[in-house]
Parts: structure tokens; C-alpha cells; sequence
């Protein structure tokens, strides 16, 4: 893991949420601006998961490795289908159901700071 | 723009896909977490970690029962959701009051609060989305 990038990511994807929250605010279904902001979180969680994925691999030993890699693949799977979800019923609760899965990614993220902290090389 | 629905307007429908959101990233975190406990430290505690399986698979249940339509998945949302909150209100006042019997945290110990308390709320917001879809009649669709 590479901390600023993982803050970062606490960072953006506070935000999505409160980009889809406000969505859902103005009565407005998930458009393209919102479908571009979650392609930016998800390819930086990709970002984040492959550099995570190479370190382990390479003999980085976070606490409880495989809970650690199990949360590293669920910070890539989830937003797809939670994105494909909130488009499916296109109305004004896509984007909610967007900051549902951005605020769950965001806990992920810090979830992953907090084992990766215990690292032992 | 609602279906031709039958009476009941269908729970995977407006805020209830909110709903069905929440409830399934608790049944992904739920049955993860459970999973990681029974494969690496069973023998710890057991029982919490038997808990820990058995509300994730309360949480997968009730996401399939909100996120489907029709009478039956109607019934399972129903039942689901009330052995949630039943789950919730009996763990976290264990959890509480007798310590030694969950020495390691599941979804429900203190009410959820380890989640933000939102393994309390979720199913009183289940229940109410039940109850309001429930009854008969054409609802404004928004």
C-alpha cells in the first residue's frame, strides 16, 4: 500500500458519496458526471489493490493477511455492481445507492490502512 | 415510472433500493468476516463466530427477499428482517450484560455499535419499508 494514495482514497470516496447524496437531493438520476466519478474511484482503488496485491506477494506480511486480501478484493468488486444497481431504476435513489458503496469503500480503505499499519516485512 | 404491480408496490423500488444497498454490503461484510473467523480461529469462540455466519446469512437472505418481487419473497423480506432485529436486540443486550459468553465482537454485539449502529436501525427502517409497501392500494411511484 502507498499511505497518501490510501488517504486519498478515504478522501475521494467521501466525496462520491456526497456527490451521489447530493444526486439524490436534486431529484436526479445517476448521470454521466456520477458515472465518470465512480470510474476515477474505482480505477485508483484498482491502482491501490494492484500495489497492494505486488508488496503481499513480494513478502509484506499486514496483519492478518488474509483478511487484508480479502478486503483488497472487495475494494474492486464492489462499485461495478453497485453502479450497475443505481442505473438499473434510473430515478433520483441511484445516486444514494452510489454513496451506499462509496461510504462502505471508504470504511474498506481505512480498514486496510489499520492492517497494513502491523506490516512486517 | 411503476410496473403494472399487483396491489403492492414492489419493495426493490425508489428509496427501498437504498435499503437493499445497505443490506448487501452488511451481507457481504457479514458472511466475509464470518468466513475469516471460522477458517482461521474457530476455536476461540465459537459461539461468536457461529453468530457472526448465521447474521450473515440473515443479511443475504433479507437482501434477496427485499431485491425480488412477489408474495413469497414478500414473506421471506418479512421473516428475515425480523429475526435481524430479534438477533440484534438479544446479541447486543448479551454482549452487554455477560461478556465472558462473546469475547470477540459479531455484526450485533453492543447494538451494532462496532458498524456505526446502523445493524440497530436497519431493520426498524426494514420493517417500516415492509409495512409501507405492503399495503394495498397504487402508491405514488417516485
Amino acid at each position: 500500500m502507498i499511505h497518501p494514495l490510501a488517504v486519498a482514497l478515504v478522501i475521494v470516496t467521501g466525496a462520491l458519496a456526497v456527490f451521489g447524496i447530493a444526486s439524490t437531493v436534486l431529484g436526479k438520476p445517476p448521470g454521466r458526471p456520477l458515472v465518470l466519478a465512480v470510474g476515477v474511484v474505482e480505477a485508483l482503488l484498482v491502482v491501490q489493490a494492484l500495489i497492494a496485491a505486488v508488496r503481499v506477494f513480494g513478502g509484506a506480511r499486514p496483519v492478518e493477511t488474509s483478511t487484508f486480501l480479502i478486503y483488497l478484493v472487495v475494494s474492486v468488486c464492489v462499485l461495478p455492481f453497485f453502479l450497475q444497481f443505481a442505473r438499473a431504476e434510473p430515478n433520483r435513489w441511484g445516486g444514494t445507492v452510489i454513496a451506499v458503496a462509496a461510504v462502505a469503500m471508504g470504511v474498506v480503505v481505512l480498514r486496510l490502512l489499520v492492517l497494513w499499519a502491523g506490516t512486517s516485512a | 415510472m411503476p410496473d403494472a404491480a399487483p396491489r403492492r408496490r414492489a419493495t426493490a423500488t425508489g428509496p427501498g433500493r437504498v435499503l437493499i444497498a445497505v443490506y448487501a454490503i452488511f451481507a457481504l461484510s457479514a458472511t466475509a468476516r464470518a468466513g475469516v473467523q471460522l477458517a482461521t480461529k474457530f476455536h476461540e469462540a465459537p459461539l461468536a463466530y457461529l453468530l457472526s455466519a448465521f447474521s450473515g446469512v440473515v443479511y443475504i437472505l433479507a437482501t434477496v427477499g427485499l431485491a425480488r418481487t412477489g408474495p413469497s419473497a414478500r414473506r421471506l423480506a418479512w421473516t428475515a428482517v425480523t429475526i435481524e432485529l430479534v438477533g440484534v436486540l438479544v446479541v447486543g443486550s448479551l454482549s452487554v450484560f455477560d461478556r465472558v459468553a462473546f469475547p470477540s465482537a459479531t455484526v450485533w454485539s453492543g447494538y451494532g455499535a462496532g458498524y456505526g449502529w446502523v445493524p440497530l436501525v436497519l431493520p426498524l427502517l426494514g420493517l417500516f419499508w415492509l409495512y409501507r409497501t405492503g399495503r394495498n392500494g397504487p402508491e405514488k411511484a417516485r
